[in-house]
This record gives structure tokens, C-alpha cells and sequence, in this order.
């Protein structure tokens, strides 16, 4: 009795390194994540503004169908990320993400930048450059480090009314992202 | 043979024991890094730079965008505050106050994510477009049913959960009195 307990009690130890095995290599072999739904956009250094939610509608992304999002998809290793635009007088945000879809940086509007969207996302090589003044950048902007190189840049807009939204949509196109600084 | 069986009982007790244990971790989550309020539960580090690793595996698992912590908080209900499941067979009365935030959205979606609006209708309810009696608070109807002020009108049956998402809140950082703010969500009538 008590060897079978012995047995149930290993089983459990056992359960325990599998949990925790599990829990850590869960998003190394996901194969279905934010960043294939990402890459699926074709979002490689321009801003893809998604399509709005529809009831009844799959929404694998988890979109709230008050916003409007735009996406825009980098990678570092070619070069520093630039985003550069003029944003609606509304709530808005922005988010950088990395491959696991983890949020590295956000702000909001109501950080005090006000409607000038202006972001630079550097890795670490490129950061020491900025630090020697080695890399020309304008003044103004926001600039922001990240240990790894792919990315994507997600901008939420928040429309008053709904009738606005086609305004904002528009305007979120035509925000310039990529790896050139924007004059 | 007894050693054998002792042997097959224990790589069951393993197994079951692992992933059920990782299984509630992930769904569930009550006691890995879930921030429980009344009816509402977040997983409030999902948008932090560095999640714990029951929060990191959550995100790819559900495979949504997280809401950065500068941006907002996300909270979703899948009961009402008896605890007994929500469904669209009843109509809820969600009342009391939202944590201080610049706006937040009201949605209601079945256990796929899809948007159970009815169509016409709008898919989610926006905290500037409520009427509020005179203290402030909230007062939204939700169900397939008309019901009178504020209605977030759904389609169909079966269960929804609800989701409830805080932009631009202090509910992230100053956490403890202000989740305690979540409005409570009770049943109405049923079918």
C-alpha cells in the first residue's frame, strides 16, 4: 500500500515537471499565433488597416469592433523602424510587439505627445550608434529599444462615432512605416 | 505484474496530472497570475514587456493582440455575479461603476470570440454612449430580449461571455481599490 502511494506520489512529481515543461515550450511550438496572423496581412513595412469586426464573424485577433487597428510589420536587422503620421484628434495608441506577440513599449495620446506620431524602434547595435551620434534622427522622436528584431507596430484609433470611421481608416493608411526615416 | 501496474499508475497520475494542471492554468487560471474581481477576471501582466510564463503562454495560446499596460486593461466574464454561467436564454443588469479609465467598451461574444450583436444593431457598447442616472454609475441591459435604457442587444442562444475593456486605465498600475469598481452583473429574467 504504502509502495503504491510511493508510486502515485512520483506520479505526481512527474505531473509537476510536465506542467511546467509544458507551460514553457507552449510558445515555442504553438503553430498558430498572433505573429503567423500577423505575417498572414502582408503588413512588411506599410500600415494594413484591418478590417472592421462583424457580428457573427471569427475574430481571431480578439479585435474590439469600436476601434480601428493598423498594423505594420519590421525587422530591425535591416535597418531602424520609423513610424511617422498625423493622427485624428482622438484616443489613440500604440504598441510594439514581438514575435510572441508580447508588448515590448506602449504609449497613448494622453502621454503628452498629442497628435504627432513619431517612432523610431532601434535594437541594441543601432542604439549604441544613436548614443555616438552615428545615426542621424530627427528631433522629437520617440525612440525606442528593442532586444529582438522582428516586429509589428499595432496603432489603435478610437472614432467618436461611426461615422467617423472611415476618416480615421484613411488616415491610418496613410501613416509611413518602414525602415526610412520619413522627411 | 504489481510492479508493472504500480508503473502504469504512476505515468497516468503524471500525465493527467500535468496537463489538466496546464490545461486550468491556461483556461481557468485562478491561481497563475489571473486577477479575479467579482464576475471578471484579467490576466493583468499580458501586457507587461516581461509576462510571467503562465501569462506568456496564455497570449499565444488564445493568439489575440495584447493590449499594451500604457493602453488599457481587458476583463471578461463568463458568469454573472452568482456565478452561474451567462446565457442568452436570460437577460443581465450590469450595474455599478467601471475603475477610472478615459473610455471602455462593452462586448458580448460566444466561446469562439465571435460578436453576438444582432445584426443592425450596435456590436458594442462605449462608455460615452450610455445614459448614467445622476451619480455616475452604469446601468446596461444585455440579452436577446427588449429591455428598456441602455440595451446591449445579442442574437441567437447558447452561453457568451462578456467582455469588458478599460482604455487607458489606472485599474493596471494602481491596482487593489479601483478593481474593486467593477460594475456586478445580475440575472434578470430567463426564457
Amino acid at each position: 500500500m504504502i509502495r503504491t502511494l510511493l508510486y502515485v506520489v512520483a506520479g505526481l512529481v512527474l505531473g509537476g515537471i510536465i506542467h511546467i515543461a509544458a507551460i514553457l515550450t507552449l510558445p515555442l511550438l504553438a503553430e498558430e499565433t498572433v505573429w503567423t496572423r500577423i505575417a498572414a496581412l502582408g503588413a512588411r513595412d506599410r500600415v494594413v488597416v484591418l478590417p472592421p469586426v462583424e457580428a457573427g464573424a471569427a475574430n481571431p485577433l480578439g479585435l474590439d469592433p469600436e476601434l480601428v487597428y493598423g498594423i505594420c510589420e519590421v525587422d530591425l536587422s535591416e535597418g531602424p523602424a520609423y513610424m511617422t503620421g498625423v493622427m485624428p484628434d482622438a484616443f489613440w495608441s500604440i504598441a510594439v510587439h514581438n514575435r510572441e506577440g508580447t508588448v515590448i513599449y506602449a504609449t497613448t495620446n494622453r502621454d503628452g505627445i498629442g497628435r504627432t506620431l513619431s517612432l523610431g524602434i532601434f535594437n541594441p547595435a543601432q542604439t549604441r550608434l544613436l548614443a555616438q551620434q552615428q545615426l542621424d534622427v530627427e528631433e522629437g522622436l520617440l525612440i525606442v529599444e528593442s532586444p529582438t528584431d522582428p516586429l509589428f507596430i499595432t496603432v489603435r484609433l478610437a472614432p467618436a462615432h461611426e461615422a467617423m470611421r472611415a476618416r480615421y481608416a484613411h488616415t491610418l493608411a496613410g501613416v509611413a512605416c518602414g525602415s526610412r526615416p520619413v522627411e | 505484474m504489481r510492479f508493472v501496474l504500480r508503473l502504469l499508475l504512476m505515468f497516468s497520475v503524471a500525465l493527467a496530472f500535468g496537463f489538466g494542471l496546464s490545461w486550468y492554468a491556461l483556461t481557468d487560471g485562478r491561481y497563475f497570475g489571473v486577477l479575479q474581481s467579482g464576475p471578471w477576471t484579467a490576466w493583468p501582466d499580458a501586457g507587461s514587456p516581461a509576462p510571467n510564463p503562465y501569462t506568456r503562454a496564455h497570449v499565444v495560446r488564445v493568439g489575440h493582440l495584447p493590449l499594451g499596460q500604457a493602453e488599457g486593461l481587458q476583463f471578461t466574464a463568463t458568469t454573472d455575479s452568482a456565478g452561474e454561467p451567462l446565457t442568452r436564454a436570460c437577460t443581465y443588469r450590469i450595474e455599478g461603476t467601471t475603475p477610472v479609465a478615459t473610455f471602455w467598451t462593452l462586448v458580448a461574444v460566444d466561446p469562439q470570440g465571435r460578436n453576438l450583436a444582432r445584426p443592425g444593431a450596435q456590436l458594442a457598447l462605449r462608455s460615452g454612449d450610455i445614459v448614467r442616472p445622476e451619480d455616475g454609475s452604469i446601468r446596461v441591459h444585455v440579452g436577446t430580449r427588449l429591455m428598456p435604457g441602455n440595451w446591449l442587444e445579442l442574437q441567437g442562444d447558447g452561453p457568451f461571455s462578456l467582455v469588458l475593456t478599460l482604455y487607458d486605465t489606472v485599474a493596471s498600475s494602481g491596482f487593489g481599490a479601483s478593481v474593486e469598481a467593477l460594475p456586478a452583473i445580475v440575472r434578470e429574467g430567463c426564457r
